[in-house]
């Protein structure tokens, strides 16, 4: 134990560079792996902390005022009820900002179950009876925090200022605006006032279950106790769970992704790394040998010694990984996308990594000591270089008159085969990952670019305030940016079985449809005919062309699915048809409002302020929400883990060369005798690193491409967006990203090759 | 070993019956060793000669138990060397064995001291235990001052030097030495034979390959090797100088 300890300390005397190298690499992965886990943690399971703090209800019910819901308590399977709460639709203004809001009628005590969970300020107080609390995507939406006086209209126009009182999370519905309307809570009080009309407010009670997984069944179950017509809508906690999850599922699985190859990255690296080093050791472990170490002994140095550096790259990695993930500003970041704060890891998560990370160090380490201690002990005295013929390629390079620098570099490559497939898997497994990057990267652009391609064509959609619908769609069409102005109608549409309400949407008309990005089938030309988002057609388990039946407005309608829309609203759930069609099936039709297509290029915010103004603000106009936005955050997160991945194909890359470079060190002495000049011999060695380089990156990317659109429309069609939005990344990228990956491997090579030239012959000649 | 111990004739330091080694390479059979029957006793110094290719580093490496026989067997110590595994024979090396090569002696990225106590260590000393015989060894040699120093700094006659305590760190009862003068102009030749020769005094069976005939005249027996096989063993000292282990205790 003296013996290895002895060596292992001199070892890492005589190399800390390659020593500080290993635990960079392995620093770097469990950083990379720690922030993707916490992120993707919070991600993944926003409902759940907020559900468990709030006793959340399994089940919410909005039913007709009036409704005797004082069966529902009694029904066998209910563990718990909160309300019935009165709720009446309203409108919230802030700061130029509109909302629809859902008053929620609630007294100054907090309901056992179903509780809202108070994040800021305080809960509503009979000693400041017009206080009111509101949920905190809405909150942050309106940029309205507590103190605030928020300004409330009814559905009768008039206004009430409302202080803002505190803000709280909600358990059973997803973020507004993805879901809307937004939630605030009153005293009832206050909603007398607001709504005095009883026939216009809805009563809510939520139910919590004993077996929460069979709600299908008994929504259904309640719906036939209550009545149909008596049902306005109808949510469950596998709902409120997915629309909070949507904002962050693609994040959560592109740093799923990138945590897998950033592992399998590092695993090559490290092994790369340790390779190079034992090659480098081969002398030194045949006299080991020969001074009567055991092979098994040469395998547990080795071992331990890499060991260590995983340990110390781990716990390096730890603790720069916790501090970045307690951050304010990872928290603010993190906080941005999901509205939730992201949790510390448990100290499970964190040891899971650690233990993952130092199982692929010595998984890593493994062959390359396997191989280490069956070196023959008298390769000492007969070591020579492996000798690589000529290879048929490097003939035909010679024939066509290629520089012999180049050749020779080209064919030194290839003389240790095991190593160059290790070396081109380590680069291209990480250049696969950054065309990836790069696809999401240019489907994000085109979000922002051609909104109108996942159906955002609307930029604008416009709510008349006090204005009729004829003059109101004269007022938007004569302004010098709108192209086109289409009528929107968006009701609930209950399901028959289904037990669940669905978004279906009567937009543009048979005529003159609006203009949805149809992936599959047709649009819908006549009234009967409907489009639909992937969410939607996986939620009913049809295709395009299948007929379904569902009841709008209390109405039951029979609607042909025609086609498949690009929907990134509400998971996809969404049915699309013409106005036409609606007509047809209801008697009156709601109000619509308009959604305005501008002229392209033009700016939606300037645009939105003149048709405030054209309207003497009779329109509520609002920027339709994209994707790409929300989304931001993505982009922070692709550009942070490509350069991690970079890093690691430093390290790859530094191992290569320096590997290539020991294994030629007697070559250069050899060469420079023949007469290569040594620029020559910089060149030969560039040039081997170079063809491993450029191997790893036309696979890389070739694999990459392959991949990404699919991926990407993999992700859309699961998130019920529907395949159709991934788009490979530009060939400029690829090119930029290619050439960057190849100078740095030429750089890598130059600096060690430049080195290599001026060394003392006579050093080498001795070894 | 101490000469007192003096074995009976079948505890003989070496012994090989009908040692044949054939390498392979490129498809091709390299007959390196063609039968060779060898007996060493303990406390005899012998060199083994030959021309280039007629197989003596071949065959200091087949005693070490560094490369396998093709076939025929070795005793070393009374242990057949092809009843051990490859760790066994480590262990045997450690502990009885020390060897010295013509080149790439030094592990590259240990100090001169770190070289010389690191057998010391492996066999189970303790650091101090090892610290102590380094210091008496590099004293000894003349190479105290370069303890902290890193081999490449050496010239090849201190490398050479270094080896040959690092070799003799454990006290082995076996010094299997090639070439180890073979890169050495005269004065550091001259050096490392005068060791050799001291370390032979002091009872240690020595097992030299050169192929220079100055240096193995300070062997008491030379063998001959061409193309494989023993073409001539001969003492070569006097009667009278021709001392066993015995007579060399009594010199001192």
């Amino acid at each position: 134990m003296h013996a290895t300890i002895r060596w292992i300390r001199a070892d890492l005397r005589t190399r800390p560079g390659q020593a500080v190298l290993s635990v960079s690499v392995v620093a770097g992965v469990v950083t990379a792996l720690i922030l993707a886990t916490t992120m993707l943690a919070g991600a993944m399971d926003p409902w759940k902390s907020v559900f468990a703090r709030s006793h959340g209800a399994h089940v919410w019910i909005h039913a007709r005022p009036g409704t005797n819901l004082s069966s529902l308590s009694d029904m066998s399977g209910v563990t718990g009820v909160s309300g019935p709460f009165q709720t009446a639709v309203a409108t919230a203004v802030h700061e130029g900002q509109r909302a629809p809001l859902e008053l929620r009628a609630m007294g100054s005590e907090l309901p056992e179950v179903g509780r809202p969970v108070l994040a800021k300020g305080r809960w509503l107080d009979p000693a400041r009876p017009d206080g009111v609390v509101l949920e905190r995507t809405l909150a942050r939406t309106l940029r309205a925090g507590v103190g605030d006086s928020l300004s409330v209209r009814g559905l009768d126009g008039r206004r009430y200022d409302l202080p803002v009182a505190g803000i709280a999370d909600a358990s059973d519905q997803g973020p507004y605006p993805s879901v809307t309307p937004g939630i605030a809570w009153v005293l009832p009080g206050v909603m007398n006032s607001i709504e005095p009309k009883t026939a216009s407010t809805e009563l809510l009670v939520g139910l919590k279950l004993s077996d929460p997984s069979a709600s299908s069944f008994f929504v259904q179950h309640v719906v036939t106790v209550l009545g149909g017509d008596h049902v306005d809508r109808v949510s469950t906690w596998q709902q409120a769970r997915a629309s909070m999850e949507t904002d962050s599922r693609l994040l959560g699985l592109l740093m799923g992704m990138f945590g897998v190859v950033a592992l399998i990255a590092a695993a090559l690296a490290i092994g790369n790394a340790t390779g190079g080093r034992i090659l480098s050791l081969l002398q030194d472990i045949a006299l080991l040998k020969a001074l009567g170490f055991t092979p098994a002994q040469i395998r547990r140095m080795l071992l331990l010694e890499q060991t260590c550096l995983g340990i110390a790259g781990v716990v390096a990695g730890s603790v720069l990984g916790s501090v970045l993930t307690d951050s304010s500003l990872s928290q603010r970041l993190f906080g941005s996308v999901t509205g939730v704060a992201a949790a510390p890891l448990s100290f499970g998560r964190l040891a899971l990594i650690a233990i993952a990370t130092l199982l692929a160090v010595v998984v890593a380490t493994l062959l390359p000591a396997w191989r280490g201690s069956r070196v023959s002990p008298t390769s000492t005295v007969t070591a020579e270089p492996p000798s690589g013929r000529l290879s048929r390629f490097a003939r035909v390079a010679l024939l066509v008159r290629l520089p012999p620098a180049l050749v020779l570099g080209a064919r030194d490559a290839f003389t240790r085969r095991m190593r160059a497939a290790i070396t081109v898997g380590g680069l291209a497994i990480p250049m696969v990952m950054v065309t990836i990057a790069l696809g999401c990267w240019s489907t994000l652009d085109n979000f922002e670019d051609h909104p109108e391609q996942i159906g955002l064509a609307g930029a604008l959609v416009a709510h008349p305030v006090g204005l009729i619908p004829y003059e109101a769609s004269a007022v938007i069409a004569a302004d010098k940016d709108v192209t086109a102005v289409y009528p929107e109608v968006q009701m609930d549409a209950l399901l028959p079985g289904q037990t669940r309400t669905i978004q279906a949407r009567a937009l543009g008309t048979s005529k003159r449809p609006y203009p949805f990005p149809v992936q599959e089938g047709r649009m819908y030309a006549k009234p009967g005919e409907a489009v639909a988002g992937q969410g939607l057609l996986d939620l009913l388990q049809v295709h395009v062309g299948d007929r379904v039946r569902l009841t709008i407005g209390g109405a039951p309608v029979i609607v042909h699915i025609v086609g498949r829309t690009i929907e990134p609203s509400l998971s996809g759930e969404v049915l699309s048809f013409g106005m036409d069609t609606l007509d047809q099936a209801v008697r009156t039709t709601p109000s619509p409002s308009y959604r305005i297509v501008l002229r392209h290029g033009a700016s939606v915010e300037t645009a939105r302020k003149r048709l405030l103004s054209e309207s003497q603000d009779r329109l509520d106009i609002q920027a339709a929400q994209n994707p790409a936005q929300r989304l931001f955050v993505v982009r922070v997160v692709i550009f942070g883990l490509v350069i991690v991945l970079a890093l690691i194909c430093v390290a790859n890359l530094l191992t290569a060369a320096s590997v290539g470079l020991r294994d030629h060190m007697r070559d250069i002495v050899v060469l420079r005798a023949m007469g290569l000049t040594p620029r020559q011999v910089t060149t030969t060695l560039v040039s081997g690193t170079s063809v491993l380089a450029l191997i790893a990156v036309i696979a890389g990317i070739g694999g990459g491409l392959a991949m990404s659109t699919r991926l990407i429309d993999l992700q859309g069609r699961t998130s019920g967006v529907g395949a159709g939005i991934g788009r490979a990344p530009s060939v400029l990228e690829l090119v930029v990203a290619a050439v960057v990956a190849l100078a740095l491997a030429a750089l890598m090579a130059f600096m060690l090759a430049r080195k290599a030239t001026n060394i003392d012959v006579r050093e080498v000649s001795r070894f | 070993m101490s000469p007192a111990e003096k074995p009976a004739p079948d505890a003989a330091m070496i012994r090989t019956k009908d040692l044949v080694k054939v390498h392979h390479s490129d498809g091709t059979d390299v007959h390196a060793i063609r039968g060779i029957d060898l007996l060493v006793h303990p406390g005899e110094f012998v060199a083994v000669m030959g021309p280039s290719g007629s197989g003596k580093s071949t065959v200091l490496h087949l005693l070490a138990g560094l490369v396998p026989a093709t076939s025929g067997e070795i005793w070393l110590r009374g242990s057949r060397l092809s009843d051990l595994t490859e760790a066994e024979r480590a262990v045997l090396r450690r502990r009885h064995i020390g060897v010295v090569f013509q080149f790439f002696n030094l592990i590259s990225n240990m100090s001169v001291a770190d070289n010389v106590e690191l057998p010391a260590l492996l066999a189970g000393a303790n650091p101090k235990q090892a610290r102590e015989r380094r210091e008496y060894l590099l004293e000894e040699l003349g190479l105290s001052d370069r303890a902290d120093a890193s081999p490449a700094r050496l010239s090849g006659g201190q490398q050479q030097r270094v080896a040959l305590a690092r070799a003799l760190a454990n006290e082995p009862s076996l010094l299997l030495a090639d070439e180890p003068t073979g890169n050495l102009d005269s004065t550091n030749t001259r050096d490392v034979v005068r060791l050799l020769e001291q370390v032979h005094d002091q009872g240690q069976t020595i097992l030299l390959v050169t192929h220079d005939a100055r240096v193995a005249s300070a062997a008491d027996r030379v063998i001959s090797l061409f193309d494989g096989m023993i073409v001539d063993d001969a003492d070569v000292r006097p009667p009278s100088d021709n001392k066993n282990a015995i007579g060399s205790i009594l010199d001192l």
